[in-house]
């Protein structure tokens, strides 16, 4: 370690190496801000925008039907632990088996595309799997009024208590960040940007763009469908408003109000659209609009999030004092 | 069977009508343009204020509401649309989102949330082979050949149509020319809009008029546009009816699946003939 860093470079040299516990702790802190109920949403929807970045923010596509395996993930949960057993794990395994199964049916077709292709290929595919939960498949599903779960105690899991839930949605979180972090800063992490800015020079290197495609596509509806496992651990309830084409956009937005392409864009922009959805109506009456001109701006005027605007600010406060002129703001990794 | 077929025939008619304007942006800019849903269902409510605050009749209430809408259109283009030439799908869709989510709550501002039903303008309805078939259904799918006729006119024998057309095919050799090339799409795009609101227009008597009905049926629109070929006129007319078919086909089978089917239709084609954009 440089031995002449300034007291802010050393703070946030501090910060990046204990950021598992900053992030614990500043989740605990939110559940002090709002309630404990809210911040377990709020988790467990930052798992679910991490799992999106992996498509958008990494490998550059925009899917416009992530809800698919999300629903999957949710249904696939409560329908374990209706007809198999009600062992919560065995249920949140099945739930991410078939997340994957999915995407190893429907990657072959869907990653082939690019641009408005994938994001329309995806809603249809959503449109389909809501079709399928609502109308055909109702009598398991229970259609438009949903069916509840109900899940064992096991050892000391006991899910009905929410601090449980709490504890258990954490410490997925953890884990995920840190198996996301690990993925992004291997060699496959740098074939997915390489594909995102030019896939054609990726092949000529010799790498098999369509089998890293593949992977990343499995990985990100697998941990779609662990979040929403995750959610029907909290609610205990599952509805097809789980698997609906329209909430689609909701992680969208919320991986652009972060900063895509990095760990800490995903929780930042997870945990604003969240506040923002969740409290806003209280204030704003007009609060739909009031989130489209936001994502006006964002789009126009603040295209890196709000974490590639923490890190272009950081990297201006560093640079600063060896004369140099700010920097263009960057997505920060 | 014959009811079947007049009801494909006007959803066809409908869907080709709001479609034209999507598939115009998408040829032309490479833009998937979700605030054509607003447009759409901007029309249906300026037709209900006209038809109930000024007393006019349903033909100048529909004359009125496709007007109205070019200037709103004109500002969408002007400072979204256009500031996205060039750029990443990705925010084209994410920056049209936008304007749909503000525009939408704009009307749930003025006009209120519940619905509103619209009675048959025409009301009448005629026997066709032991079928009782209403009139407006008639109608429109009259009006939506008439709409391809003047289109396939329009883009064949003026000007400003063929250079729309060359401007589909290569932008950069139409502006090598000298041509303004953004003003010409500025004008298909305005030419879209108000197709996409007499749409809104038509189907607003079949339908109730409600702030989310453009959500739905641009998904389908989409759909239309992907079957048809992204950007081709004809073709859009082609997958607007055969899409209205199948939609019709399959709700007298199984009336929640009419949507879904179309999506299906879709993922096939996708599957055989990916797209590159």
């Amino acid at each position: 370690m440089n031995l002449s860093l300034t007291l802010p470079e050393a703070f946030v040299a501090l910060l990046r190496k204990f950021d598992v516990l900053v992030i614990i702790a500043l989740f605990l802190l939110l559940t002090l801000l709002i309630s404990m109920d809210r911040t377990i949403e709020f988790m467990i929807f930052c798992i679910f925008v991490l799992a999106y970045d992996v498509l958008y923010g990494y490998m550059g596509r925009l899917s416009f039907g992530h809800m698919l395996y999300l629903g999957t993930g949710a249904y696939a949960f409560a329908l374990t632990g209706e007809l198999i057993s009600s062992n919560p794990f065995l249920a949140l395994l099945v739930a991410v088996a078939s997340g994957a199964l999915l995407g190893l049916i429907l990657g072959p077709i869907i990653v082939r595309t690019t641009g408005a292709c994938f994001a329309l290929i995806n809603l249809a595919f959503n449109q389909l799997g809501f079709f399928l939960a609502l109308v055909a498949f109702s009598k398991w599903t229970g259609g438009e009024d949903g069916m509840s779960v109900y899940v064992d105690k096991v050892w000391i899991f006991d899910f009905s208590r929410k601090t449980t839930v709490f504890c258990f949605a954490l410490l997925s979180l953890i884990v995920v960040i840190f198996l996301m972090r690990r993925l992004t800063n291997s060699l496959f992490g740098l074939l997915l940007r390489g594909i995102k800015e030019n896939e054609t020079r990726v092949q000529f290197l010799g790498y098999d763009t369509f089998a890293v495609k593949m992977v990343a596509f499995i990985i990100s509806t697998s941990l779609s469908a662990f979040a929403g496992a995750l959610f029907i651990l909290n609610y205990s309830y599952v509805t097809t408003s789980f698997i609906d084409p329209l909430r689609s956009v909701e992680v969208i937005f919320a991986s652009l109000i972060g900063g895509a392409g990095s760990v800490y864009g995903a929780l930042a922009g997870g945990v604003s659209y969240k506040l923002i959805s969740n409290y806003l109506p209280n204030y704003v009456q007009r609060w739909e609009m009031f989130l489209g001109v936001i994502l006006l701006l964002l789009v126009f005027k603040f295209r890196a999030g709000v974490w590639g605007y923490i890190t272009a600010w950081y990297q201006r406060l560093e640079a600063t004092p060896a004369g140099k002129s700010g920097q263009p703001p960057e997505v920060g990794r | 069977m014959i009811s079947t077929l007049a009801y494909g025939l006007t959803v066809g008619g409908i869907l080709y009508i709001i479609s034209i304007g999507l598939s115009l942006t998408f040829g032309t800019m490479r833009i998937v343009n979700f605030a054509h849903a607003l447009v759409y269902t901007l029309g249906a409510y300026i037709l209900l204020t006209s038809l109930q605050k000024l007393g006019v009749g349903f033909v100048p209430a529909a004359g009125i509401a496709v007007l109205a809408v070019i200037p709103v259109s004109y500002l969408i283009e002007r400072y979204v649309i256009r500031r996205l030439y060039g750029q990443s799908v990705d925010y084209a869709i994410i920056a049209t989102y936008a304007v749909l989510l503000i525009g939408v709550d704009a009307i749930k501002w003025i006009w209120g949330a519940i619905p509103i039903p619209l009675s048959d303008p025409v009301g009448a309805s005629v026997l066709i082979l032991g079928v009782d078939l209403p009139v407006y259904r008639l109608i429109i799918i009259l009006i939506s050949l008439l709409i391809f006729v003047a289109l396939e006119a329009f883009f064949n024998r003026t000007v400003v149509g063929k250079i729309i057309i060359a401007g589909l095919e290569d932008k950069d050799a139409v502006a090598s020319l000298g041509i303004s090339v953004d003003k010409y799409f500025a004008v298909a795009f305005t030419l879209g809009s108000c197709l996409a609101a007499l749409g809104g227009v038509l189907y607003a008597p079949i339908t109730a008029v409600n702030p989310y009905m453009g959500f739905q049926v641009l998904l389908i629109c989409f759909a239309v546009v992907v079957v048809g070929g992204l950007g081709s006129i004809r073709g859009t007319f082609v997958a607007a009816f055969a899409l209205g078919m199948v939609m019709s086909i399959t709700g007298r089978f199984w009336g929640p699946a009419a949507d879904t089917m179309v999506f299906v239709v879709m993922g096939l084609i996708l599957i055989f003939k990916p797209i590159e954009a």
